[in-house]
């Protein structure tokens, strides 16, 4: 057995907020007696992760993906607990860790804005010690996949979203990076920029071997680049494993949409499934939804029952997606961090 | 891929690969205010328009005083030709070694822009410090020599009598530069402490450009100002290079007066490396 590349335990990260009390008199009694508590983003986070891995880190908004990165790209400080990637502390060897990684954040850009594209990538060369050599080889792998001589001599200001991820993707990898963090990648891309995106992460992943963590609320990205996805919600780890486990632990719902030609009760409808457990839900108008587990029933006779019984125009049966399924997996939980603890007053 | 998958190795920067990366930042910082070279026109209009400002007043201020026995009017020790002298190069001066670092610290670390510097193996003091350099070098460019041209003879500025003190000078303007963007990085520093620091950095402005004595000379203050003044970085910035351009150093004091700019320099620059490793550590970048 190999060892991990990444290796975290226990990690923990706390963030101190101050709780605003209300209305003016509320406003200077903060200025003087501030009421601190302590939020968990990240609480006992463990994974291993094995070089050349491409893992979905998924959660919902405030799940804590995001304090995650940031400790393991060595930003942020954990409150407790380890993490150790091939050896160093991201965050207490930054400078030395941060030649092996590359990262893309997708709301910034890392590259300079005022100045054409191939002066960033000129200045990373520089500070990654790209030899020549390799920058051209590179450079070319780039404008193969992505298209970035295209705009090489354009501002970065100028160009649009997708070319700026284009550009940013390229720039995260130029020094050929062990390990790629990616968070939201594909944000705002529409579908084509996305499907280039993600042919490319395929490429280079095929290429170069390199190790990814993707954070993302696209599940489709999920479904075309990871063998392996960890859901964290409310700071913990909820699932670690095979896409494919995860969907046959979910139980493969099936949904069957029923478009009617004349308006029907619900209660008809369940007496047309009668003794069969599937639960209905009325959209709009004419249009029905049945669920049921593929296990239980068999589709064709809750539509053969259904055919016989109501005035149906039309029928659609679909299979879960991904984003269905980790809906599920995190329904009840709605806001991403739990309180611990809370102190009034005590101002330091 | 290599044959331990599993380890990332330790690597080093060579000393010239470090001067080259952060040379590199220079011409970046130059390339990048290239393009908004419009700014620093419309600079060359109102660093006149400032300058001819205290000119009236001051000459106005001195036809009113009685000359003194040696039939020359004279205010804080400075006569007026000197005092026009003070206020001209002053703000040359200032035309150089100003830089904004400050407010772009501020809005990185506010944008959380911060985070796409801090993922990168170089030092980020460092790198600022180098691409205030670079704005220097196109100010001097693009600002002080056009600037020069016109106040120079619009109010008649004369030469330094021993001409190696024009060379003191600019030297002591380059130590006012490194003084100058140590402060800056500094006062961006409070950014990861306070929400917004705008009112913070517009009174640090207002107020070194007063401690600098570029407004008004330190001869006409009280001595306990001046000497508080003493012991502020800001009298590093504008006021040390003025003086020596007056010939008011003479002998040793022209090197106690550089000395003490690089000490401040140096000092400021270890204390922003202090705020800077520690703000890093407890402080938690925003957004992202």
């Amino acid at each position: 057995m190999s060892e991990p590349l990444i290796r975290v335990r226990d990690l923990t990260r706390d963030y101190r907020l101050m709780d605003k009390r209300e209305g003016v008199m509320g406003g200077f009694v903060d200025l003087l007696r501030p009421r601190w508590r302590t939020l968990r983003a990240v609480e006992d986070v463990c994974f291993d992760i094995d070089p050349g891995e491409m893992v979905g880190y998924i959660g919902a908004n405030g799940a804590g993906k995001s304090t995650t990165i940031k400790m393991l790209t060595g930003i942020l400080t954990p409150t407790g607990g380890q993490v150790t990637v091939g050896g160093m502390v991201p965050w207490k060897q930054r400078r030395q860790y941060t030649r092996h990684i590359g990262a893309v954040f997708g709301q910034r850009t890392q590259l300079w804005w005022d100045l054409a594209v191939v002066e960033s990538f000129r200045l990373l060369q520089k500070i990654y010690e790209v030899d020549d050599a390799t920058y051209t080889r590179q450079m070319e792998i780039f404008d193969d996949l992505l298209g970035v001589n295209e705009f090489l001599h354009q501002p970065v200001r100028k160009l649009s979203l997708g070319q700026r991820m284009r550009c940013d993707l390229a720039a995260a990898l130029l020094h050929r990076p062990r390990i790629l963090f990616l968070d939201e990648p594909t944000i705002g891309l529409d579908v084509v920029a996305k499907e280039n995106v993600r042919l490319f992460l395929k490429e280079i992943r095929d290429r170069d071997g390199v190790t990814v963590i993707l954070t993302t609320h696209d599940l489709g990205d999920i479904e075309q680049l990871c063998d392996r996805v960890i859901i964290i919600d409310k700071g913990r780890v909820h699932y670690d494993g095979e896409l494919d486990d995860l969907r046959q632990r979910t139980g493969h719902r099936v949904r069957l949409t029923v478009d009617l030609r004349e308006p029907t009760t619900v209660a008809a409808l369940e007496a047309a499934v009668s003794g069969l457990p599937v639960t209905w839900d009325q959209e709009e108008g004419l249009r029905h939804v049945a669920e049921f587990r593929r296990q239980d029933v068999a589709g064709a006779e809750v539509i053969k029952r259904l055919v016989n019984a109501c005035p149906v125009s039309d029928l659609r049966l679909a299979e879960p997606d991904i984003e269905e399924i980790v809906r599920e997996i995190y329904r009840d939980a709605k806001n991403g961090a739990t309180a611990v603890s809370t102190n009034d007053g005590a101002a330091s | 891929m290599t044959a331990l998958a599993h380890v990332l190795e330790p690597w080093h920067r060579s000393a010239r690969a470090t001067a080259g990366l952060y040379g590199h930042f220079i011409r970046l910082a130059f390339l990048k205010y290239l393009a908004y070279r419009l700014r620093y026109y419309t600079g060359v209009i109102s660093y006149t328009i400032f300058v001819s400002g205290y000119y009236y007043l001051y000459t106005a201020l001195f036809e009113s005083r009685v000359p003194g026995p040696d039939g020359v009017a004279t205010m804080g020790g400075l006569t007026v030709q000197e005092m026009v002298t003070y206020i001209a190069v002053g703000w040359i001066g200032r035309s150089f070694y100003f830089n904004n670092i400050a407010r772009e610290l501020m809005h990185q670390i506010q944008e959380g822009q911060i985070a796409m510097q801090l993922v990168k193996p170089f030092d980020v003091q460092a790198v600022m410090t180098f691409e205030a350099a670079g704005e220097s070098a196109f100010r001097l460019l693009m600002f002080t020599l056009p600037i020069s041209v016109v106040i120079v003879p619009l109010f008649g500025i004369n030469l330094p009598e021993d001409p190696a003190l024009l060379g003191w000078t600019v030297v002591s303007f380059i130590l006012s530069l490194m003084v100058y963007s140590q402060i800056n990085f500094l006062t961006g520093c409070l950014a990861f402490y306070m929400k917004n620091i705008s009112g913070v950095l517009r009174a640090k402005m207002v107020s070194a450009d007063f401690l600098n004595g570029l407004l008004i000379p330190f001869s006409f203050f009280p001595e306990w100002f001046q000497t508080a003044v003493g012991f502020l970085p800001f009298q590093a910035v504008g006021y040390i290079p003025v003086t020596i351009y007056l010939g008011k150093r003479p002998g040793n004091e022209l090197w106690i007066a550089l000395g003490i700019q690089a000490a401040w320099a140096v000092g400021l620059y270890l204390a922003g490396r202090v705020v800077w490793k520690r703000s890093v550590r407890t402080v938690i970048v925003q957004g992202g």
